[in-house]
């Protein structure tokens, strides 16, 4: 039995249909994975099959240390969304329930290169003049 | 293994992907009944680039129960109907401004604007207005006070409340009639008062009512007050013929006197008949050029979900044969 079911393949399947730039999924996991990492990479696995505009990069959190730092990655299983660059949009633990919405969505936005926040909102970003560490916190309930 | 959660809810995903008011599209359609979103998949189906405004997916579909006569189904439940309906929508690209409340449709050249509740402005070369039908007020007092306290306008939705009560359903339609039989299965105790001379509901549907000798019936009677404090206590009815008022002890009231086109942003601009319905011809063309009407708010009669998602499709092709046309697309 795979992660997504049929219907929901289809419906993702139907939504990539419109993206419109190349999006690469990066996930860190390792080599005796986690029973979080292993679900997350085999849903990643399907996800990334339903768009050819989509690249799946499976990592190895301890054997590319470097790599994971330069991403910023301190913790798996980890998914970070990269359009033309790194967005800072990184997941950690299984991107589930709401979140997988979220994981679908922000796929999309990648392949727009553009958040779809209003211009008014991203002139107010624009005015952020020093890195600014924003983390989420959600539960599966 | 044993996986989590991992399905879609389109919808969620869908209130992120807005139209642009800076765009001007090809098409915007208002509404989100059966004609909408019909209307929907086949301007999709035809590449044009549009965007649809409605306050929710789904139209009067919403307020009834079962539906038997969607060809294909011998009965299938009225939510999952809606539901399919939304799903296939929402399988194509279309950006939709869930939620608004559309205030009025100018004309501005070639280009039509809609303007929104919260002053936002959307533009298109064409538009299909779809935006149906509601229920008609009664315009007594109370009853806009006691709005769900007793007062509804949706049997299939209110009725399970009313075991037990004493519920007075205005009208002598169909509507109303079914609204008895409804309320009848719910075990309420129920009276039929119609303003009108003479009940207008289907001969079958009369004796069906009679039959149970559980209706009381008040014939061209004049509901003119809904009265109770913080809910439904009582109606007060008017003989029409000796002018003479009564009191009904009544917990609950249904109104059922027939619906209202949802014209209102558009009334300043489009021809409409004496019943504010907004006149088509068999293209779906309304009296402006670009703009068209399907489903329950125009003229076309018999207003069933088959009909007016035939007429969302014709909306739809009559608009893209106007965009070719006029080499737009």
């Amino acid at each position: 039995m795979g992660a997504l079911k049929e219907k929901d393949k289809e419906k993702v399947a139907s939504i990539f249909k419109g993206i419109e730039k190349d999006v690469t999924i990066v996930m860190f996991t390792q080599e005796m994975e986690c029973p979080r990492c292993e679900m997350t990479r085999l849903m990643l696995e399907e996800v990334s099959g339903l768009s050819d505009k989509i690249t799946l990069e499976v990592h190895d959190f301890v054997a590319e240390a470097d790599l994971a730092k330069k991403y910023g990655i301190d913790k798996i299983p980890a998914t970070a969304i990269f359009g033309d660059k790194d967005y800072g949009i990184h997941f950690y633990g299984v991107p589930a329930g709401y979140e997988f919405n979220v994981l679908i969505e922000d796929i999309m936005d990648a392949g727009k290169r553009n958040p779809g926040l209003s211009e008014e909102v991203m002139a107010e970003l624009a005015k952020v003049d020093k890195p600014v560490h924003l983390q989420v916190l959600i539960s599966p309930t | 293994m044993d996986f989590p959660d991992f399905s879609l809810d389109t919808s969620l995903l869908q209130k992120a992907k807005e139209p642009e008011p800076k765009i001007t599209y090809d098409l915007l359609i208002l509404g989100g009944g059966p004609a909408a979103m019909s209307a929907a998949v086949y301007a999709a189906r035809k590449m044009i680039n549009l965007a649809i405004i409605t306050r929710d997916f789904g139209g009067q579909i919403r307020e009834t129960s079962e539906v038997e006569n969607w060809l294909g189904f011998q009965s299938i439940n009225a939510k999952d109907l809606a539901d399919s309906f939304e799903e296939h929508v929402s399988g194509f690209d279309i950006p939709v401004s869930l939620g608004a409340s559309i205030t009025e449709v100018k004309k501005e050249g070639d280009v039509f604007k809609v303007l929104t509740a919260d002053t936002t402005i959307y533009s298109s070369r064409t538009l299909i207005i779809a935006t149906g039908k509601r229920h008609r007020p009664l315009n007594v007092p109370g009853e806009n006070e006691l709005l769900g306290r007793g007062v509804a306008y949706c049997a299939t939705c209110d009725a399970p409340f009313f075991k037990g009560k004493k519920v007075v359903v205005a009208g002598g339609g169909n509507s109303a009639f079914t609204t008895a039989v409804d309320l009848l299965k719910a075990g309420a105790d129920v009276t039929l008062v119609n303003s009108i001379k003479g009940w207008q509901a289907d001969e079958s549907l009369q004796e069906r009512i009679k039959q149970t000798g559980k209706v009381s019936l008040f014939d061209y009677h004049q509901i003119v007050k809904i009265e109770g404090k913080d809910s439904v206590e009582g109606v007060v009815v008017k003989n029409r013929e000796n002018d003479k008022e009564k009191k009904l002890r009544a917990n609950g009231v249904f109104i059922e006197i027939g619906l209202s086109p949802n014209n209102e942003p558009v009334k300043n601009l489009v021809e409409t008949n004496d019943h504010g319905e907004i006149i088509v011809d068999c293209f779906c063309r309304t009296s402006v050029e670009g703009l068209f009407g399907a489903g329950d708010v125009t003229t076309v009669p018999h207003k069933q979900i088959v009909i007016s998602a035939g007429e969302g499709a014709k909306a739809a092709l009559s608009a893209y044969d106007y965009l070719i046309n006029k080499s737009i697309i």
